[in-house]
């Protein structure tokens, strides 16, 4: 039923068509009635949200509202339901805004967007050039139809985006980065790293740049700073300025969303604004151990001690095999002095998740300082069958050997320390102070 | 191991024992001359090959229910004609009751719920759930018009491959240097090495072979990385999860879904040599691979930097894929950044599951092509012969058309037998699709086959593939959670099937009635020493035209599945190969003057004049 709709608004719309002339609104009372889809296993909040909107659709239908005035309010619908991730839901919404507001830039970079997530990217790029008729500068909607193109490999007509898009704005990185893409894809090395290099100049925590900039002096021939950009690679993404999207980001009420909003704050470093979408998010949904866990995270990086304590308690009441908060609580005991306590809880964490190496490395060392060496070598033991390349248990069982007086086994095992983790120098500085 | 030396194809198949239970329905394939609409004909179900894939959910979105299964064609009988085998799910029960594993699989479960199952579905005259994977011989037949007749027969319980735990995939080799393919099941738990006891049966040797990996394995691949004769393994472990520790995941809506894998931490893959006396040791540390791990979904073998020595590819969930370098000295180097196929062009790690390699572009080295998760598109990375590459997905027109899809099972196969490498990826989601919840889909996860035929080079040297799924037939048109898939000539006409492991579903049995149409070759490689089949040796096909193509043998790549060892070049309309040389995984180099095309040919390490 939803794609006749859609296929009735499209041809009411007359989009992608719509462009070369004065684009005219269609009458509302011939638009097709579209039904909300089932939000029955949404939040409740986000259900509320959503039906709230909905109902004040149908009203201003009823009603004989405006064009405009009713072309918000299908958008308003279809951005919620965009934000929701169900973008097949979100589309007649937009389609119809985009029919009753020809004028509107939003509608159609908005219906980009959902064709572009539905990997759907010749309608994706028509209604990006739909928008862009209607706001020819736009940085964000230049820079997303340059990408599209990108994807369908297409790079000189990517390149043009944002040539466009740089022009409008100078020096903005997405832009930037965009063209040293579309120069590496075209193999034109050169102009790939001047793009690239200018990313990093402007902008030096895009880490993601390291990598395609690698590539490109790797295409020059250039190996040593290829790989000394390899070794800065990260994955900061590079977006564009694109207000619009920020906006329809924060629209959705519910746990989820404010659980995105707080891990988008908590990597900013911004913890008070975390903690504050961690503790809306547990209110809406208070046996999410995830969400509950991250508040007790965000709290403790704050400082409240106390507050992550309860929090962390709370979460494995609710949720006993919740590892992480068992892992957390240990080493917020640990850190207050309480080490047999956190012991106990590290082992919870590892009872519940065998192969939790960090849990198991700090049971470990927990028990090797509290005097239990026999029990920290078995720990240690599992740590290293788990995890190989955990050089820390290499190091403890050696260094709980020094406890047990078994010194020959522990220069052993800390000669096999050096060579196996030659750039680790506590192997070779503990093997001199137990002498040779 | 019987070795044979260019007998045809249909000589071959008459070594097999077809007298045996032919209760299920028969299958005719058509002949090489009838023009058929579709490309590929499901024949499954006909073929007796009654098999049903349970994920064991139970609505709470367990996150391992939806990783399975894995599938294998490998030639366990050595009748000369592949078999198959399919791996299975259980139920998660939450009740402590059942025999659990060492990741807390209800192990019983399954055992109860094929009991549970039975007497329902023989009332209703349908296939009977069995517990545990299953082991399907192929008892082909070739009929005297030349249509040959498929017919499975389910023989777990008689051979002795009794699988346990929550089964994940599979892959084959011979291990033991005894001219009889072994078998290894990765699980969710404690893995499972079988040996082949040439008569039929295996041996469950997990243990004392010291190859019960633990870990969430899913795909594995054997080869012999110190050229030594003996099949070294390689395990690829994903993630630590447990039922006890599953983690709630939502949608943005707010809606339970499945989880994505950044929620659990990833488990080292482990490298085990061969003692050569039935034993491994795990060198995951000595060989330096436990240096740097990532959720391991696929992983694929070869010689990518083209110097003799076969590396490896392993495709991570999420995080970048690692290309193994071999060092010659039991050690590897990762250069999978340098090499430009750990990340896209873009610099982002993306979610890889299948993978393959393989000369798609003629060129004479191994390329690679990665299936990704739905909005990321697939990977094609090309090889400059010294292994370093360029991705060309978009260029190729293989990136953006797979966008829509979560792509797993896959292979670079020539389905139509022009010389030229084409694509096919098995897909299915994992997270629910609105659009199909919204329909109250039982199992919102379901997409498409997509298969991609390769023109060949454009003038700028690019191969731009065509989006051939249309043509592919009926089975394309069906939407399944497919996972694993397994790529060899089932019915041995010279052309490439698809065997499909779908999740909670039935399995494919595509046949190709389009490849036979064209001219081929077909080779078994066998090694002097020991008389299996040589994982890893190339074969160059010399055409008529003087070019030559390079293929390999291999029974790994694809995801959690087993291809056929086997070697088929498509030839086009050649109606020669003048020369067929051979470089051995030893690297040793043979020729061969007058080997037959249009069937197969057992070639010998040693044996060339």
């Amino acid at each position: 039923m939803l794609s006749a709709t859609v296929l009735l608004i499209s041809g009411c719309s007359s989009e992608p068509k719509t462009s070369m002339s004065q684009p005219t609104a269609v009458d509302p009372s011939t638009l097709p009635a579209v039904t909300l889809p089932d939000l029955s296993q949404m939040d409740r909040a986000v259900q509320q949200q959503i039906g709230d909107q909905y109902r004040a659709l149908q009203s201003l239908i009823e009603n004989r509202a405006a064009a405009p005035e009713l072309a918000r309010a299908y958008g308003n619908v279809g951005n919620l339901l965009m934000a929701a991730n169900d973008l097949e839901a979100a589309e007649p919404y937009y389609l119809r805004a985009q029919a009753l507001e020809p004028g509107e830039m939003r509608w159609p970079y908005y219906l980009g967007h959902v064709y572009m997530n539905r990997a759907e990217l010749t309608k994706s790029i028509a209604s990006f050039e739909h928008a862009l008729r209607l706001r020819p500068d736009d940085v964000a909607t230049l820079v997303w139809m340059g990408n599209v193109y990108l994807d369908q490999g297409e790079p000189e007509l990517a390149e043009a985006q944002f040539t466009r898009a740089l022009t409008a704005q100078p020096r903005v990185v997405a832009a930037l980065f965009g063209r040293g893409r579309a120069a590496l894809a075209k193999r034109d090395y050169s102009r790939a790293v001047d793009y690239f290099e200018q990313v990093l100049s402007s902008d030096p925590r895009a880490s993601i740049a390291h990598y395609p900039l690698a590539l490109a002096y790797r295409g020059l021939g250039d190996t040593a700073r290829a790989e000394a950009h390899l070794r800065q690679q990260g994955m900061v993404e590079i977006g564009p300025p694109d207000p619009l999207m920020v906006e329809l980001r924060g629209m959705l009420e519910g746990a989820v969303a404010e659980e995105s909003r707080g891990v988008r704050a908590l990597d900013g470093g911004d913890f008070k604004t975390a903690a504050e979408h961690f503790r809306k998010g547990v209110e809406l949904a208070p046996d999410n151990p995830a969400l509950r866990h991250k508040l007790a995270t965000a709290l403790s990086l704050l400082g409240d001690t106390q507050g992550a304590l309860e929090q962390f308690q709370e979460t494995v009441r609710r949720s006993p095999g919740f590892a992480q908060s068992y892992y957390s609580l240990g080493v917020l005991l640990a850190t207050n002095g309480r080490q047999q306590d956190a012991i106990e809880r590290f082992a919870t964490a590892v009872k519940y998740e065998p192969n939790y190496v960090g849990a198991r490395l700090r049971l470990a060392e927990l028990l090797r300082q509290t005097g239990r060496p026999d029990a920290a070598l078995t720990q240690y033991e599992q740590v290293m069958t788990i995890d190989p390349r955990a050089a820390e248990a290499q190091f403890g069982y050696a260094m709980a050997l020094v406890q047990l007086k078994k010194y020959d086994e522990a220069r052993r095992r800390l000669s096999e320390g050096m060579a196996s983790y030659p750039e680790r120098r506590e192997f070779a500085e503990a093997l001199a102070r137990l002498g040779r | 191991m019987r070795a044979r030396l260019a007998l045809p194809a249909a000589s071959l198949l008459l070594l097999g024992g077809w007298g045996c239970d032919r209760s299920a329905p028969a299958a005719s394939v058509r002949p090489v001359t009838e023009v058929a609409s579709d490309w590929f004909m499901d024949r499954a179900e006909t073929s007796g090959l009654t098999f049903t894939h349970i994920n064991g959910m139970e609505g709470k979105f367990y996150y391992a229910e939806i990783i399975a299964p894995g599938t294998a064609m490998l030639d366990y009988d050595n009748d000369g004609d592949l078999d198959i085998y399919l791996t299975q799910g259980a139920r998660f029960s939450e009740t402590a009751a059942g025999t659990r594993d060492s990741l807390g699989a209800d192990l019983s479960a399954v055992a109860r719920s094929a009991k549970a199952e039975a007497p329902r579905a023989k009332a209703a005259g349908s296939e009977v759930l069995r517990s545990g994977g299953r082991l399907f011989r192929n008892d082909l037949r070739v009929n005297g018009d030349g249509t040959r007749t498929l017919q499975f027969v389910d023989v777990t319980d008689a051979s002795r491959l009794v699988s346990r735990g929550y089964g994940m995939g599979v892959t084959a080799g011979d291990f033991n240097n005894d001219g009889c393919v072994d078998v290894y099941l990765t699980n969710l738990g404690p893995n499972q090495l079988f040996r082949n006891n040439c008569n039929g049966t295996f041996m469950d040797v997990s243990r004392q072979s010291r190859a019960d990996d633990p870990s969430w394995s899913v795909s594995a691949a054997f080869f012999d990385y110190d050229r030594d004769g003996w099949l070294d393994l390689f395990v690829g472990n994903y993630l630590s999860w447990r039922v006890e520790s599953n983690t709630p995941c939502f949608a943005p809506s707010g809606r339970p879904d499945y989880c994505s894998p950044d929620v659990y931490q990833p488990q080292p893959s482990r490298l085990l040599h061969n003692n050569r006396d039935g034993t491994f040791t795990d060198v995951t540390a000595a060989s330096g691979i436990a240096r740097e791990f990532g959720p391991a979904l696929g992983v694929s073998t070869a010689d990518f930097n083209g110097d003799g020595w076969i590396d490896f590819y392993v495709a991570n969930d999420g995080q970048p894929n690692l290309l193994w370098i071999n060092q010659r000295d039991g050690t590897f180097k990762n250069t999978g950044l340098l090499s430009g196929t750990a990340l896209s062009s873009h610099g982002r790690a993306k979610a890889g599951m299948g993978v393959d390699a393989g000369d798609f572009d003629n060129d004479g080295d191994e390329d690679i092509f990665v299936t990704n998760l739905t909005g990321e598109g697939n990977d094609l990375y090309v090889n400059d012969g010294a292994g370093l590459f360029e991705e060309r997905s978009a260029r190729s027109g293989l990136g953006a058309a797979s966008r829509g899809y979560t792509g797993f099972g896959t292979a670079w196969l020539d389905f139509d037998n022009d010389g030229w490498l084409d694509t096919l990826t098995v897909n299915g989601a994992v997270q629910t699709i609105e659009a199909l919840r919204r329909e109250n889909d039982p199992f919102p996860l379901h997409q498409r086959k997509l298969l991609f035929r390769n023109p060949g080079r454009d003038q700028s040297g690019t191969a731009r593939f065509e989006d051939a799924t249309a043509r592919g037939g009926a089975a394309f048109e069906l939407s399944e959670v497919g996972r694993g898939a397994a790529f060899g000539d089932i019915d041995n006409d010279g052309d490439v099937d698809v065997l499909v492991a779908n999740n909670n579903g039935k399995p494919r049995l595509l046949i190709n009635e389009l490849g036979s149409r064209n001219h081929w070759i077909g080779f078994r490689l066998v090694g002097s020493q020991a008389p299996r089949d040589m994982l890893a040796a190339r074969v160059g096909v010399v055409r008529d035209d003087g070019s030559t193509l390079w293929r390999r043998a291999r029974s790994d790549g694809s995801y959690a599945s087993a291809n056929d060892p086997r070697v088929l070049v498509g030839l086009g309309q050649s109606t020669s190969a003048s020369r067929i040389r051979v470089v051995w995984p030893n690297g040793r180099t043979e020729e061969w003057t007058t080997v037959p095309i249009d069937r197969y040919t057992t070639l010998k390490e040693g044996d060339a004049k």
